[in-house]
C-alpha cells in the first residue's frame, strides 16, 4: 500500500435479503440461526427430464409490495428481487423514514432523506452470475416454437444485466456511479469491493451493494450436467456431501463513510475492514488445485483490511457443497490459517442453497450481523466431516466477532474476499 | 452535503505525493476496421465504414442486413496453433486484443508475464478489467435450447463454463496466465469506460500495477434481432428508409451493430519507468453518473455530472480540454442528450471543441466501443489526427456542439495544445454515463 493520506473507513448501516428462508433482515437472521432448510422441489418450471428436482426458490414473493416508482410487471425477476432488497435495506438504515410516493425519482441534487445525502453522490454496484435469464429463456421458448416474430422490444429492455442496477437506481433515484459486476458466484463480494473503493475515493457518499439472481432453468442444467446438484439435501464440509441446491435471492448492504454514518446516529453494524480479489488463471469451472487464487485472495484482504489471520474470529465460506468446492477451500483456508486453525467457519449454503450472485451478498450481510450480534449460523447438515475444522455443526453458536471474513469463489476463476470488523462507539 | 451535485478530488492534485499515476503502455485492438491501434486510426481518419452484410447468421425476417462483423477473423493468426475449443467468439476476441495489447506494452505475450527487471515480481501480476454488455448470449441461448432439444443430459458443459457473463475475462486470464485482479462490468455502451475507470481506480489506490482494461462484444443472431425490435437499429423504426447510422445527424435512425475487443494497458507510473516502458498517454481522470430519471433531460445531467466528475478528478479546466471523443452512435434521443450533457459541463469551452464520433465509421459495438473510442484518442494524442464523423452532412439543429457548418464529416488535424487532455465520454442508452480525461505523456 502506498503512504498516502489514511483511507475514509466504511460502515455497513443496512442489510436487506429476499432469500428463499425468508425475507428481511429479522427473518431471515432468525431462521439461518435456527438451522431452517430453503429446498423444496422446484417449482418455477418442470423437471421431469431431470434426475435431480429440489432447489432453493424464493417463495412468496409479491413485488408489488417494493416496486413503487417503476411498474414492478415490466422488471425482470433478479431485478424485482433486488428492488426489494434495496428498499428492505435503505429503511433498515433509516434512509427511508417518509416512505416517498409512487411517482417519479429523486432529482440529482434532491437529498435522499434522513442521510442528507444529495442523489447525486448516491450510487448503486449490484452483482450477478446470469443478469436476468428468464428473458433468453423466453427468447429460446419463442425460437424453439418458431415464433421469433412474437419476441418485443422488451428482450433488449429487460435482458442485458445491467439493467438489475439500472432498475434499482431509477427506482430510488439514486443518480450517482451505478455499476453491474456480472463476476458469477463471487458477484456480491465483487461489488460490495467496488462500492469499497468507490466511496474511499470520495465518488460517493452512500452505496448499495450486492446482488441477485433468478431461479433459471439454464443454471439448473448447467450444474445438473457437471453432476453438481445434489438430489437431497445440501451438506458442505461432510465427507458424503453430493453437491450444490441452485438457488435465487438478493442482498443489499447499506455502506457508508463512518464518520458520516456516526454523525447521522445511524446504527453501524460492522465496517467494511478490506477485501481482497485475485484469479486463478487455472480453469473455467475448478478451482486451482491448491487453492492459489483463494490464497492469494484471503491474503489480500487480509493485509487490506490490516489484520493478522489470528484475529479473524468467523469465516463465511463459499462452501458449495459440491466434493471439489469444499475439498479445495479447506486446502486454502488451512493454507492461510494453519493447518490446525479453530476459526469457526461455517457455509449458509447448506440452508439456502447456492443463490448465484446473491449468494456472497447475502453471506456479507450475515458476516455484518455476525460482528454486530456475536452469533454465527451454523453448517447444516453436517455428520461426518471432511477435516477437522470447526466447521459450526448444525447448531448456532455465541462467541465474540471480532471481525469476520468472507469466501467467494466464481466459474472463470475470480475470487474474492471480504473482511468485516466490528465496530465499537467511540 | 444537501443539494451538492457535485464535488472535486479528495486527493492530492495528479502527481502530487500520495497519489499515483496512471499511465496508459499499450493497447491491443480487433475490430472491423483494423487489429492494431495505428491501423485503426488510419481507417478511422480515411472515413472506412465497418458496415458489410452480415454473414455470422441469417438475417431473414430481419429488416436490417449489415452490421460491423469482422471477417475474416482468424484468432490462430495471432496466439497460435493452442486449442481454441473452448472459447466462443467472445472470448477469442479477448484473448487476440490481449494478446496484441501484452505484446505492444511490452510485456511477455503468453505464460505468465512479468516485467524485466521488477523486484517485485509477486505484486505485478497483470490484472484484467473486461467491459461487456452480454458477453456472450449466443453461447447461454445456444446451451440452453441444446438443453430443451436434446434434454439436459445433453447439454454442453463448454457452453455452461462460457454461459457467465464474466467467461471471456476468465479465458483470457487462463490463456494468458493473469492472475492479478480480474473483473466485469456491465454497463451497456458504457461498459468499456467503466472498466476502465475502474482498473485505473485499482492502480491509482495501489492493488495492482498493471491492469489490461477495455471492453469485448461479439456480433450474434439475439442481439441483433433484439436491438432490431427494440427499433435502436438504424432503420428499424422506419423500415424502408435509407439506414443511417450517423451521430449527431438530423436524419440519423438508429445505430449499426458492430463487435470486437479493445484493452489498455494500465500500469502504475513509476512502474512503467522502472521496467522502461513507452508511455503513450496518462489517464488522468474519470467520472461515472446515472440518469436515474427516464428522457433527455435526466440523461444530458447524468452526462454533464460525469463530465464534471472526471475533469474535477483530473485536476483539469473545461478551457484545457482539447478535444472530446464522444460516444453518439446515431441513436436519436441518446445522441443530443449527450451533446446537450457535455455543453452543460464544458460551457464555453463546448462552442469550440473539436469533437469526433468513431461510431460513425465502427458502428456501435456495446461493451467494446469505449475502450474502442479511448484507444483511438490515445492516437489522437499521439499524432495529432482527429477523425471525421463520417456522412455527417447535416447537423442535428440546435444540437450545442461546435461541428463546422461546411464539411462537418472532415478529419482534422489537431494543434498540440489541443492534444494535452482530450475528453472520452460513454453513455449508456439505460443509463449508465462515463467520463475519461486522458493526458499527454
Amino acid at each position: 500500500m502506498s503512504a498516502a493520506a489514511p483511507a475514509r473507513r466504511i460502515a455497513v448501516t443496512g442489510l436487506g435479503a429476499v432469500t428463499p428462508v425468508g425475507t428481511g433482515k429479522e427473518e431471515v437472521w432468525a431462521n439461518l440461526l435456527a438451522g431452517r432448510l430453503g429446498f423444496a422441489p422446484v417449482a418455477s418450471f418442470d423437471t421431469k427430464a431431470f434426475n435431480v428436482h429440489l432447489g432453493a426458490e424464493v417463495q412468496g414473493f409479491s413485488p408489488s409490495a417494493y416496486v413503487r416508482s417503476l411498474d414492478p410487471t415490466r422488471l425482470g425477476r433478479a431485478s424485482q428481487l433486488a428492488i426489494a432488497a434495496a428498499r428492505l435495506a435503505l429503511a433498515d438504515a433509516g434512509l427511508a423514514e417518509e416512505p416517498r410516493e409512487p411517482g417519479g425519482p429523486l432529482e440529482p441534487g434532491e437529498p435522499l432523506g434522513v442521510g442528507e445525502v444529495a442523489a447525486a453522490l448516491a450510487g448503486v454496484a449490484m452483482g450477478t452470475t446470469s443478469g436476468e435469464p428468464r428473458e433468453v429463456e423466453r427468447f429460446d421458448d419463442r425460437y424453439l416454437a418458431g415464433e421469433l416474430d412474437a419476441v418485443g422490444a422488451e428482450f433488449m429492455t429487460l435482458y442485458p444485466c445491467h439493467m438489475i442496477a439500472a432498475h434499482v437506481g431509477r427506482e430510488l433515484g439514486f443518480a450517482g456511479i451505478n455499476t453491474m459486476i456480472p463476476a458469477a458466484c463471487a458477484a456480491g463480494n465483487y461489488a460490495l469491493a467496488h462500492a469499497v473503493d468507490v466511496l474511499r475515493a470520495g465518488r460517493a457518499e452512500l452505496m448499495l451493494a450486492g446482488g441477485a439472481d433468478a431461479f433459471s432453468r439454464i443454471t439448473y442444467a448447467g450444474f445438473a450436467r457437471l453432476g453438481a446438484i445434489a438430489p437431497e439435501r445440501c451438506q458442505p464440509f461432510d465427507r458424503r456431501r453430493k453437491g450444490m441446491i441452485p438457488g435465487e435471492g438478493a442482498a443489499v448492504l447499506v455502506l457508508e463513510p463512518l464518520d458520516a454514518a456516526r454523525r447521522r446516529g445511524a446504527r453501524i453494524y460492522a465496517e467494511v475492514a478490506g477485501y481482497g480479489l485475485s484469479c486463478d488463471a487455472h480453469h473455467m469451472t475448478a478451482a486451482h488445485p491448491e487453492g492459489d487464487g483463494a490464497v492469494r485472495a484471503m491474503s489480500r484482504a487480509l493485509a487490506d483490511a490490516g489484520v493478522a489471520p489470528e484475529q479473524v474470529s468467523y469465516i463465511s465460506a463459499h462452501g458449495t457443497g459440491t466434493p471439489t468446492n469444499d475439498r479445495l477451500e479447506a486446502i486454502a483456508v488451512g493454507r492461510v490459517f494453519g493447518a490446525g486453525t479453530r476459526v469457526p467457519i461455517s457455509s449458509i449454503k447448506s440452508m439456502l442453497g447456492h443463490t448465484m450472485g446473491a449468494a456472497s451478498a447475502i453471506e456479507a450481510a450475515v458476516c455484518a450481523l455476525a460482528v454486530a450480534t456475536d452469533e454465527i449460523p451454523p453448517t447444516m447438515g453436517l455428520e461426518d466431516p471432511e477435516n477437522d475444522f470447526d466447521y459450526v455443526p448444525n447448531e448456532a453458536r455465541r462467541l465474540r466477532v471480532e471481525v469476520a471474513m468472507n469466501n467467494a469463489y466464481a466459474f472463470g476463476g475470480n475470487n474474492a474476499s471480504t473482511i468485516f470488523r466490528k465496530c465499537e462507539l467511540s | 452535503m444537501q443539494h451538492q451535485t457535485e464535488r472535486g478530488p479528495r486527493g492530492p492534485a495528479p502527481g502530487a505525493a500520495g497519489r499515483r499515476r496512471v499511465v496508459v503502455t499499450g493497447a491491443g485492438v480487433v475490430s472491423p476496421l483494423g487489429d492494431s491501434p495505428a491501423a485503426l486510426h488510419r481507417a478511422l481518419a480515411a472515413g472506412a465504414s465497418a458496415r458489410k452484410p452480415i454473414e455470422l447468421f441469417e438475417t431473414g425476417g430481419i429488416g436490417c442486413h449489415e452490421a460491423g462483423e469482422i471477417r475474416p477473423f482468424d484468432p490462430q493468426a495471432y496466439v497460435g496453433e493452442r486449442n481454441l475449443r473452448p472459447l466462443d467468439r467472445t472470448s477469442r476476441l479477448l484473448v487476440v486484443a490481449a494478446q496484441l495489447a501484452l505484446a505492444d506494452s511490452g510485456w511477455a505475450a503468453a505464460g505468465q508475464p512479468r516485467p524485466a527487471g521488477n523486484p517485485e515480481a509477486a505484486a505485478a501480476e497483470v490484472g484484467l478489467v473486461v467491459g461487456t454488455t452480454f458477453c456472450s448470449v449466443r453461447t447461454i441461448a445456444e446451451f440452453d435450447r441444446r438443453a430443451l432439444r436434446l434434454g439436459p443430459s445433453h447439454a454442453s458443459p463448454l457452453d455452461f463454463a462460457n454461459s457467465v457473463i464474466n467467461a471471456a475475462a476468465g479465458q483470457a486470464a487462463i490463456w494468458h496466465g493473469l492472475r492479478g485482479v480480474n473483473s466485469t462490468l456491465a454497463g451497456g455502451e458504457a461498459s468499456g469506460l467503466q472498466a476502465i475507470a475502474q482498473a485505473a481506480e485499482l492502480v491509482r489506490t495501489s492493488r495492482a500495477d498493471a491492469v489490461l482494461a477495455g471492453g469485448a462484444e461479439e456480433l450474434c443472431f439475439e442481439s441483433f434481432l433484439g436491438y432490431y425490435r427494440a427499433g435502436r437499429l438504424c432503420g428499424s423504426l422506419d423500415r424502408g428508409a435509407a439506414e443511417r447510422p450517423v451521430p449527431f445527424d438530423a436524419r440519423r435512425n438508429g445505430f449499426s451493430l458492430s463487435e470486437g475487443a479493445a484493452l489498455l494497458m494500465l500500469e502504475d507510473a513509476s512502474a512503467a519507468a522502472a521496467r522502461g516502458a513507452a508511455v503513450r498517454a496518462e489517464v488522468l481522470g474519470w467520472g461515472a453518473a446515472f440518469a436515474a430519471a427516464s428522457g433527455e433531460a435526466g440523461m444530458a445531467d447524468a452526462v454533464a455530472r460525469a463530465v464534471r466528475l472526471a475533469l474535477a478528478d483530473a485536476g483539469a479546466a473545461p478551457a484545457e480540454i482539447g478535444c472530446l471523443s464522444a460516444s453518439a452512435s446515431g441513436s436519436l434521443p441518446v445522441d443530443r442528450a449527450e451533446a446537450r450533457g457535455v455543453a452543460a459541463a464544458l460551457g464555453e469551452r463546448a462552442a469550440e471543441l473539436p469533437v469526433t464520433a468513431i461510431k460513425a465509421m465502427l458502428g456501435e459495438g456495446l461493451g467494446v466501443s469505449a475502450a474502442w473510442q479511448a484507444v483511438d484518442l490515445v492516437e489522437t494524442i499521439g499524432d495529432g489526427v482527429l477523425p471525421g464523423i463520417a456522412g455527417l452532412e447535416q447537423l442535428e439543429p440546435g444540437l450545442p456542439l461546435p461541428l463546422p457548418e461546411t464539411a462537418p464529416s472532415a478529419t482534422r488535424r489537431l494543434e498540440p495544445a489541443a492534444r494535452r487532455r482530450a475528453l472520452v465520454t460513454a453513455v449508456g442508452a439505460d443509463g449508465h454515463c462515463a467520463a475519461l480525461v486522458l493526458g499527454a505523456p
